[in-house]
């Protein structure tokens, strides 16, 4: 709370001047003073006692006044008797009667406070915005809660700011859009990140504690003055400066303490599992066990049933080693049947990973000197059981320095390193299956144990998990910045700023092996003396093997793939040097407030990465470079790119009711041909505070203010390939050699449209801001954003050219979306102080020019919705009296020439499903009805283009009017939509208590993987509980007669879709997956222990609260062990085909619940 | 202060003014573009090594499948290639999409354009169209010397022609670009089909000039002058016989002069087939599993005129998977087709003759484990010497492994990389000598027949079909017994009763079986048995006009697989036995177990109803084979010796009739390509009868 009111004051003084009557205002008072004045000095302090800089003392009812210096000192002339009206911004403006060496205390006015915003290259009263900016309430989004980083805090927090935690991973990046989640197809739709007006590459970088402010420009009016890279808005963070106090230093630690465990209960299913596959197997007459490595078939499923009543539930200590006989055995050809069940969740998922932060901060104030120095460490485990490698830690230090040299000469300085380690056991290479893949991939009776009964380590996801060697990133970020700032008129300043900042991430990845028992391999007879023995076999009743059977075990081997047996380091550095050069000129003329901005900010930009690696490692057990005598790979690559820009901004205010600002960019980008690299790009905003109109003066009790705003802009968007223009010679992967030697190649080069150039982003958007008795405060905007000149592949180029269609300017897209915030405060008179906030927002991006061929509901075409999933309409399950019999009370199989169908009973005429149809399987009972949508007969997805038949299409005039998607339709789209947040803040003598609500109305998720397909794969053997608990069934005794059956279910009869999306499952909207959630983000209770008693011990301020972080989770995914914001294929170890992008397969959300204090001295 | 000031504005006036252009100018130094890249011959080289792969795919790449030896994929499609279950269909309607229009190899999943043809793809035209006009600048620019850009210039035309082979073979007419087309450039892009016998025409131009200017050596297995004489030969054979089978086709009433072209493109064939038979540089001193199997270097052989190496610790990419379903892998994996009974009756004895007319002793019996012995040396180093269940009929190939790895499916070791997975890394020869000669003999014959060249001599069968003969044999085949083929004699052509004989071939209309001499019969043979389950056999039974071949209705043999013994074979576990009707306690076999023990267990409750085998029944008059009815496992458990015979493939259906249609000669144009027409105002003519 004081950083921010501080550096409110230091901004009222320095930077904005949108409201100045001061300095010009005390001169030419000076001229006309008369006799009968008298000069008068006085100080303006704080409720502590310090010094207020920056403070406005206006001699009441003239325009005469001037500012308190940096020790809070003014002096005025003044006829006696006058009263003065002291303001500043934080600070509740009072009145006094004007008199020598008047000490003037101003209240903190916490309302007040909270209406200044940080925008671009300067502060704005919130009251004056005229743009669409947010600004975050960093002490709650921030403070005191177990979160890692900067954007994980922020979601939910401010309305169009759009934060998805995508990926489980500790460590990894959240994925931020502002607005809409596409901006265009070709380039990024990331929103600038800036850090004191520096980009940043991640929000990860960023210690939350350091953070002062945080503002998000959404509109283009107010994003378009940082011009090249804020196409898609801007995240503008600010970080604490020094004490503004005199002579002061705070010191501040904070440190917080979580344990971590899955964020919601996750389960797959057991010896159910075993069942579906047994089901489906049979369902298409293959009697033949079904698995991969660990089979089962009928007489399994009934042992494992046994086995369950004998053994599980924890009647068997589940780390009870794998013994033969009991757990599995031998099928009379040779095949591992597995009938105990594991649990993979308790083997390999830490039931509490434990998660610390320790800040400290020394802000101080010396003479003409603040400081601020601050120290972060961040240490969080990850939730993979059996390693001590799974962790992210974080190390930050931040230096800021400002010293007021003289009264027209500030200089600043300040540094910043953060280094962070992203640690994980390297049991496999691959990221496109890597450990968390093996907890969902196999069935239940895969060994997941750590041992066989003779004492052999199995090798499982646990077992390679244990032994694995560290891999890790580090990455080391450390920026430089020094400027200065002049102020060579008392209205007019000049700021100078440089930045450098280098980035250095270094991989390593070292090999291992892995000894042990081959769980993939065939079993063999185990000898002892040379000769076969035998073991009781507990399951004769069911397996029909003999009581007493030839024991096996699995070959004990090393397992060294030549891909493990290496050392590798990847290092990428990347320097980013940035010039902000502004000056900013205050005019009043009577009513008119001007204020004058002219500025460029240039920033170049390299990047060079080198990889290194070596084979064969001499010691597996100590991986070194030097220790390895295999090949030797070396790659490297070098990339750059600079803007600049030449900017101007001229704000307008008349008598703080209309309120106009125009901005003209003019900028360069080295992405494009020389004659296209610079362009012109204007934006103006107009704002009305009606309140402040004189007639409107009668409603202020109840409307207590309000503003409409509107604003326009253009912004060009330069973030794709720099060689769209170069028919670059790529060079290819070969896989051919010539004598002994790998060949070098180079592609032919692709077309390309020399003319390549800017994408225009045109962003028109409407607010209305009012508050209602001063306690109701509203906040809305609707906006519509449409990328113009979007660079799309040239249309209706032949195929015979023999190359892809060139890209250029071709094609436009447009997101339209609105934002609501609401929020509610009030301090009751026992001193309960309550505060409530709600925000709400939706977008929706629709391709609206790509050319008129594209036609395929697959890919992109005019009218798109982007994220649109296409399937089926799904109406029931089939039931056995849809169906007709013959005699033998068999099903009857019919086939026409889009497949093979059963005959349904008479007078059922439903569409005919023979095109669902795949191999042996044929919708029969149990089996998902779908609608036929267009009502033709038959269940078809047509030729899967958009439209209908017409004449221009083809010539059959029957088909005329008719869908040529057949009955697909758009059944849910990808993208969140209704994204909110609401939370509750109460404090009430020393205690605080907030909760904080977060989530997602609507998304929708087609998932292809074990966790998100009922019959997944049979050879995985993969499921979810939710699946086996609940699928169609009928089982029969030998006479026919049903025994038990599952006509209700939810999902359909057991099917083997083998790793697609075939049959029952092609989408539809019954199974697509309902992503919407609601998650209780936060909840805090917190005691500041009373003033008082601190002060005894030179404590400033002192706090200690509980803080629980995820905690509950509602979602419509029916128990599915998916995590409701997970981001198919998204993870930082690879972020877009990770784990080959199966929906949910991936480490397991967590929850954390922590413990924290708060001490400043 | 003011004069701060005007230091100040007049240094940020400098720094925004001056330099701004060269700090925004950050040019791509990384990679080179079409610009800066034609300096040197050496790129010349790199471009054209990119499209090594696509020519010559060798065992293709990874889990690929183009092109390569057809043992693992259910792609396949010729006489040589039985499945169980439904067999499998080619095309049957007209395809939407225009599958790859990129400078990639995928796989498409068609039998023509995968057996050596191209989809609608014109990236390789653009890719040497383009590549032609930029020799033309660097010759300009003195980057290459007149040798170098002729020998260029001859790989690009030769490649250019070859490609345009492969389209045509694919679709017939087809439009001919001799220059890059532009994006913008409508009116080309849409141009009608010309007639293949122009498109054609001009391919042979393109080889006429490369076999006159590639080198004759260019180093090891890169495209010299033996390669372009090989494969010109091979593709100027196709349409030369194309024209003498298919002249009366819907298809070929485009094309002008049928007889002339045909003469002129069997001629080219025989000659630039003789470029490399009378070089002297060839000869067939390897034997065959080393041509197939060796690992990681081209083997020192003269048989060889291009060879891909694969060696993963070289090329992390190069490896592949043929060895894995070989045998390798430590087990018998899965072949989705393998031979049948056509192949093995195709086979001749080792006195020469067909087995219908054969004095060998013990050529009677079909037994894999005699048969190696009787039959021409190729029969033993491409099948197993027993029956193996994992190929669908029981022949299991393992013609693509040596010999070592093929241990490995019943030696109960660890198998290493090399066999296993798609980590395998033994070496294919993509143009081999023994090609040259059956390509040259062949069209030599051709003329002789039919367009008055001189008659085949005892010389020229000397110099091709009987130098194979002599191909030298490894240990392993002479341990076993397996002896060479006596040559072919001129004046003793044998004279097959399958050639003439079969009456149902013969009211089909099966236009070769009783039109073709005996000596063309003999030469078809020897190709068949030389490249079985290479890409050559699928082609040749599209340009002899043999589709009719392909259907189990017309051709029996396609349905029935090699000899077991079941009564041997079966290896059910007592109590799996105890399950079978009549309560048979299997017996142990007498052969060799593979490793996982799967090679026989056949007899699996799953599959106890439609296991059967065909028995033989003795002999026609003429010689041939008699075949009695299916003999179901389920029915004879009571009697199982009678469960010896030819395996019965489970489940095996016939493919669909209309496969056999004659528009299957040649791939419809996808609907995409002729929508594309449609919309830009312009016509293409779809092939006849899709």
């Amino acid at each position: 709370m004081k950083m921010t009111k501080l550096f409110a004051a230091c901004a009222a003084a320095f930077l904005m001047l949108g409201t100045g009557y001061a300095y010009a205002a005390t001169s030419s008072s000076e001229v006309v003073a008369d006799q009968q004045q008298v000069r008068i000095t006085g100080t303006v302090v704080d409720a502590q006692g310090a010094p207020v800089p920056g403070a406005s003392v206006i001699i009441k009812g003239t325009s005469t006044g001037t500012m308190t210096d940096a020790k809070g000192v003014f002096s005025l002339s003044v006829r006696p008797g006058a009263t003065l009206e002291v303001s500043c911004i934080g600070y509740a403006t009072i009145t006094v009667a004007a008199k020598d060496n008047v000490k003037i205390v101003l209240e903190d006015d916490a309302e007040l406070l909270a209406e200044t915003v940080v925008v671009g290259y300067g502060a704005q009263k919130k009251v004056n915005l005229t743009g669409a900016v947010t600004s975050v309430n960093v002490d709650k989004a921030l403070e005191g809660r177990p979160i890692p980083d900067v954007a994980r805090g922020l979601q939910g927090m401010a309305p169009g700011l759009n934060v998805r935690v995508g990926s489980t991973e500790v460590g990894s990046d959240a994925i931020l859009r502002i607005r809409g989640q596409r901006g265009s197809i070709e380039g990024s739709s990331a929103p600038l990140i800036l850090l004191d007006n520096v980009e940043i590459p991640s929000l990860n970088l960023v210690n939350p504690d350091d953070v002062e402010s945080v503002s998000i420009l959404k509109d283009a009016a107010s994003a378009s003055i940082y011009g090249a890279k804020a196409a898609f808005g801007v995240i503008l963070i600010t970080t604490k400066k020094g004490a503004k106090e005199a002579d002061r230093v705070n010191i501040t630690y904070s440190g917080n303490m979580a344990f971590q465990s899955m964020a919601k209960k996750y389960e797959m299913a057991d010896v159910e599992a075993l069942h579906y596959w047994v089901e489906s197997a049979e369902r298409v007459g293959s009697y033949n066990p079904v698995g991969a490595f660990w089979l089962i078939d009928r007489a399994g499923y009934n042992a494992a049933v046994a086995w369950k009543e004998k053994y599980g539930n924890g009647k068997l200590d589940p780390d009870s080693p794998m013994t033969y006989g009991r757990d599995w055995y031998v099928d009379g050809s040779g095949r591992k049947i597995g009938i105990r069940t594991y649990d993979p969740y308790y083997y390999n998922v830490r039931k509490s990973a434990p998660a610390m932060t320790h800040n400290i901060s020394v802000a101080g104030n010396k003479g003409r000197t603040d400081y601020n120095i601050s120290l972060g460490y961040l240490d969080q485990k990850g939730m993979m059981k059996n390693t001590d490698y799974d962790f992210y830690r974080r190390y930050n230090a931040n230096v800021r320095i400002n010293t007021q040299i003289n009264n027209w000469l500030a200089v600043h300085a300040g540094m910043m390193m953060t280094h962070s380690t992203k640690s994980w056991a390297l049991s496999t290479t691959s990221t496109t299956a890597d450990q968390w893949y093996y907890l969902f991939r196999w069935a239940a009776n895969y060994p997941l144990v750590a041992k066989d009964e003779n004492g052999n380590d199995l090798r499982t996801m646990a077992y390679e998990t244990s032994i694995a060697h560290q891999a890790k990133t580090k990455t080391l970020y450390q920026s430089v910045n020094v400027g200065t700032t002049i102020t060579p008129l008392k209205n007019w300043n000049i700021n100078i700023d440089y930045t450098y900042a280098n980035n250095n991430t270094q991989t390593f990845k070292p090999g291992f092996t892995i000894y042990g028992a081959n769980t993939w391999s065939a079993a063999k007879p185990l000898l002892k003396d040379g000769s076969t023995y035998t073991v009781a076999n507990e399951w004769n009743e069911y397996n029909g093997l003999g009581s007493q059977i030839t024991a096996y075990g699995l070959p004990v081997e090393l397992y060294q793939p030549s891909s493990y047996n290496l050392i590798n380091q990847d290092s990428g550095t990347s320097q980013r040097q940035t010039w902000n050069i502004t000056s900013s000129y205050d005019l009043k003329v009577g009513e008119n407030q001007f204020n004058f901005l002219l500025g460029s900010n240039i920033v170049g930009y390299d990047y060079t990465y080198v990889f290194a690696q070596k084979k064969d490692l001499m010691d597996i057990n100590n991986p070194q470079f030097a220790l390895a005598t295999g090949t030797e790979t070396v790659s490297g690559n070098n990339t750059w790119s600079s803007t600049a820009g030449f900017f101007g901004r001229v704000n307008y205010n008349y008598k703080e009711r209309y309120l106009l600002e125009a901005n003209l960019r003019y900028d360069g980008s080295s992405k494009f041909p020389t004659a296209l690299k610079w362009r012109w790009f204007p934006s103006f905003s107009a704002g009305w505070r009606v309140t402040e109109e004189p007639w409107m003066l009668g409603v202020k009790d109840v409307l207590s203010s309000m503003k409409l705003r509107a604003s326009w802009g253009m912004i060009g968007d330069q973030t794709v390939a720099s060689s769209l223009y170069i028919p670059l010679m790529g060079s290819q992967t070969t896989y051919w050699m010539h004598s002994n030697v790998k060949d070098s190649a180079y592609a032919t080069p692709g077309l390309v449209a020399s003319d390549i150039t800017w994408q225009d982003i045109i962003t028109t958007d409407f607010g209305l801001d009012f508050s209602l008795f001063n306690q109701v405060n509203v906040s809305f905007d609707w906006y519509n954003r449409d990328t113009k000149n979007m660079i799309v592949p040239m249309e209706g180029m032949g195929y015979n050219v023999g190359a892809t269609a060139p890209k250029g300017n071709y094609g436009n897209l447009r997101t339209r979306g609105w934002e609501l915030e609401i929020s509610y405060g009030k301090t009751f008179s026992n001193g309960l102080s309550l505060s409530a906030t709600a925000t709400l927002a939706d977008a929706k991006t629709v391709i609206t020019k790509y050319g008129n061929n594209a036609q395929s509901i697959d890919g992109w075409y005019n009218g798109k919705v982007d994220g649109e999933i296409w399937g089926y309409r799904v109406d029931r399950l089939f039931q056995n009296d849809d169906f007709a019999y013959d005699a033998d009370g068999n099903l009857i199989k019919l086939a026409d020439k889009y497949g093979a169908y059963y005959q349904y009973a008479a007078g059922k005429d439903y569409a005919t499903q023979g095109k669902i149809a795949s191999g042996s399987l044929i919708s029969g009972p149990g089996d998902v009805k779908f609608v036929d949508v267009n009502g033709d007969g038959l269940i078809s997805d047509g030729e899967r283009l958009i439209g209908v038949y017409d004449k221009d299409n083809t010539d059959n005039e029957e088909l005329w009017g008719k869908s040529r998607h057949g009955d697909l339709e758009v059944i849910g789209n990808t993208t969140p939509r209704y994204e909110y947040g609401f939370r509750v803040d109460m404090d009430y003598k020393g205690f605080d208590f907030s909760v904080f609500f977060q989530g997602v109305g609507k998304r929708e998720m087609l998932g292809s993987s074990w966790t998100s397909i009922p019959g997944y794969s049979s050879g995985d053997g993969g499921m979810a509980a939710t699946f086996a608990n609940d699928f169609w069934y009928e089982t029969k005794d030998a006479s026919g007669k049903v025994i038990a059956f599952n006509y209700d279910a939810f999902y359909p009869k057991a099917a083997n879709c083998g790793r697609s999306l075939i049959f029952n499952m092609v989408p539809s909207d019954r199974y697509l997956l309902n992503m919407a959630y609601l998650r209780v983000k936060n909840i805090t209770l917190g005691y500041t222990i009373p003033q008082k008693i601190t002060r005894k011990i030179n404590m400033q301020k002192a706090r200690v609260y509980v803080s629980l972080e995820n905690f509950f989770t509602f979602d419509h995914l029916r128990g599915l062990p998916i995590d409701p914001e997970e981001i198919t294929g998204y993870s930082s170890f690879n972020d877009s085909n990770y784990n080959s992008s199966f929906a949910g397969i991936a480490a397991p959300a967590y929850k954390s619940a922590s413990f924290g204090v708060q001490v400043t001295f | 202060m003011k004069k701060f000031i005007n230091i100040l504005f007049a240094a940020a006036l400098t720094l925004a003014l001056t330099g701004c252009q060269n700090f925004l100018t950050r040019d791509n130094l990384t990679s080179l573009d079409d610009v800066t890249y034609w300096r040197s011959e050496q790129n010349v080289r790199l471009f054209v090594n990119g499209a090594y792969g696509n020519y010559f795919s060798g065992y293709s790449d990874n889990w690929g499948q183009v092109n390569a030896p057809g043992v693992y994929s259910a792609g396949e499609y010729s006489d040589d290639y039985t499945s169980s279950g439904v067999q499998r269909n080619i095309l049957l309607s007209v395809p939407a999409d225009n599958w790859y229009r990129a400078e990639s190899t995928a796989y498409r999943g068609v039998w023509l354009a995968r057996r050596a043809g191209s989809a609608w793809n014109f990236a390789y035209v653009r890719k040497w169209n383009l590549l032609m006009d930029r020799l033309e600048t660097m010759k300009e620019n003195n980057f290459l010397t007149d040798e170098e850009y002729k020998h260029w210039m001859g790989v690009a035309r030769f490649l250019r022609g070859w490609e345009y082979s492969r389209l045509v073979l694919s679709f017939g007419d087809v439009p001919y670009f001799d220059k890059e087309v532009a994006s913008d450039d409508i009116e080309t892009q849409f141009k009608p089909r010309d007639p293949r016998s122009e498109v054609m025409n001009k391919c042979l131009e393109d080889f006429q000039y490369a076999i006159a200017n590639v080198r004759e050596n260019d180093g090891q297995n890169y495209i010299n002058k033996y390669v372009v004489g090989t494969i010109a030969s091979r593709c100027m054979l196709y349409e030369g016989t194309w024209y003498v089978y298919h002249k009366n086709d819907e298809a070929m009433k485009t094309s002008s002069n049928i007889e002339a072209n045909a003469k002129k493109f069997l001629e080219a064939a025989r000659d630039f087939s003789a470029v490399v038979v009378n070089s002297g540089k060839f000869a067939f001193d390897t034997d065959f599993r080393t041509l197939f199997g060796t690992l990681y270097k081209t083997p020192t052989s003269k048989e060889i005129i291009l060879y891909r190496e694969y060696n993963k610790s070289v090329n992390a990419s190069a490896q592949h998977c043929i060895a894995s379903y070989s045998g390798g892998n430590g087990g018998y994996e899965s072949q989705i087709t393998s031979g049948n009974l056509s192949t093995l009756k195709a086979w001749i004895c080792n006195d020469g003759q067909p087995y219908s007319s054969t004095t060998v002793e013990g050529a009677d019996s079909w037994r894999m484990q005699d048969m190696v012995k009787t039959r021409d040396p190729r029969f033993e180093a491409s099948f197993v010497d027993e029956p193996v269940l994992s190929g669908p009929t029981g022949l299991y190939s393992e013609k693509f492994i040596d010999r070592i790895g093929v241990q490995y499916a019943y030696n109960g070791q660890t198998c290493p990389p090399c066999y296993a997975s798609d980590t395998n890394e033994n070496g294919y020869p993509c143009v081999r000598y023994a090609e040259s000669v059956l390509n040259w003999i062949e069209a030599k014959a051709e003329l002789a027949e039919h367009f008055g060249g001189a008659a085949v001599t005892q010389e020229d069968l000397d110099k091709s079909i009987n130098a194979i003969r002599q191909r030298p044999l490894d240990e392993t085949a002479i341990a076993k017994g397996v002896q060479k083929t006596a040559p072919l004699m001129l004046s003793a052509i044998p004279d097959d009763p399958a050639r003439t004989g079969d009456p149902i071939k013969a009211t089909l209309g099966y236009k070769t079986a009783g039109a073709v001499s005996p000596l063309l019969w003999e030469i078809r043979r020897e190709r068949r048995m030389e490249f079985f389950l290479e890409q050559y056999r699928p082609q040749d039974i599209r340009r002899w006009g043999q589709l009719e071949l392909m259907l189990i209705a017309n051709n029996p043999d396609l349905g029935v697989g090699g000899w077991v013994e079941l009564d041997l074979a079966a290896t059910l576990t007592s109590e799996q036995a105890a399950d079978l009707p009549g309560n048979r306690q299997a017996q142990t076999t007498n052969l060799k177990k593979t490793k996982a023990n799967v090679g026989y267990n056949l007899l699996t409750k799953g599959n106890f109803d439609i296991v059967a085998v065909y028995p033989l029944e003795g002999t026609n008059a003429d010689g041939t084979l008699k075949l009695g009815d299916a003999q179901f496992w389920s029915d004879k458990v009571g009697d199982v010796s009678v469960m010896r015979g030819f395996l019965r493939p489970q489940k095996i259906q016939d493919r669909d009739a209309r496969n056999v249609d004659v528009r299957n000669y040649l791939e419809p144009i996808c609907t995409d390509v002729m929508n594309q027409y449609a919309e830009k105002g312009f016509e293409i003519k779809q092939n006849p009868g899709w």
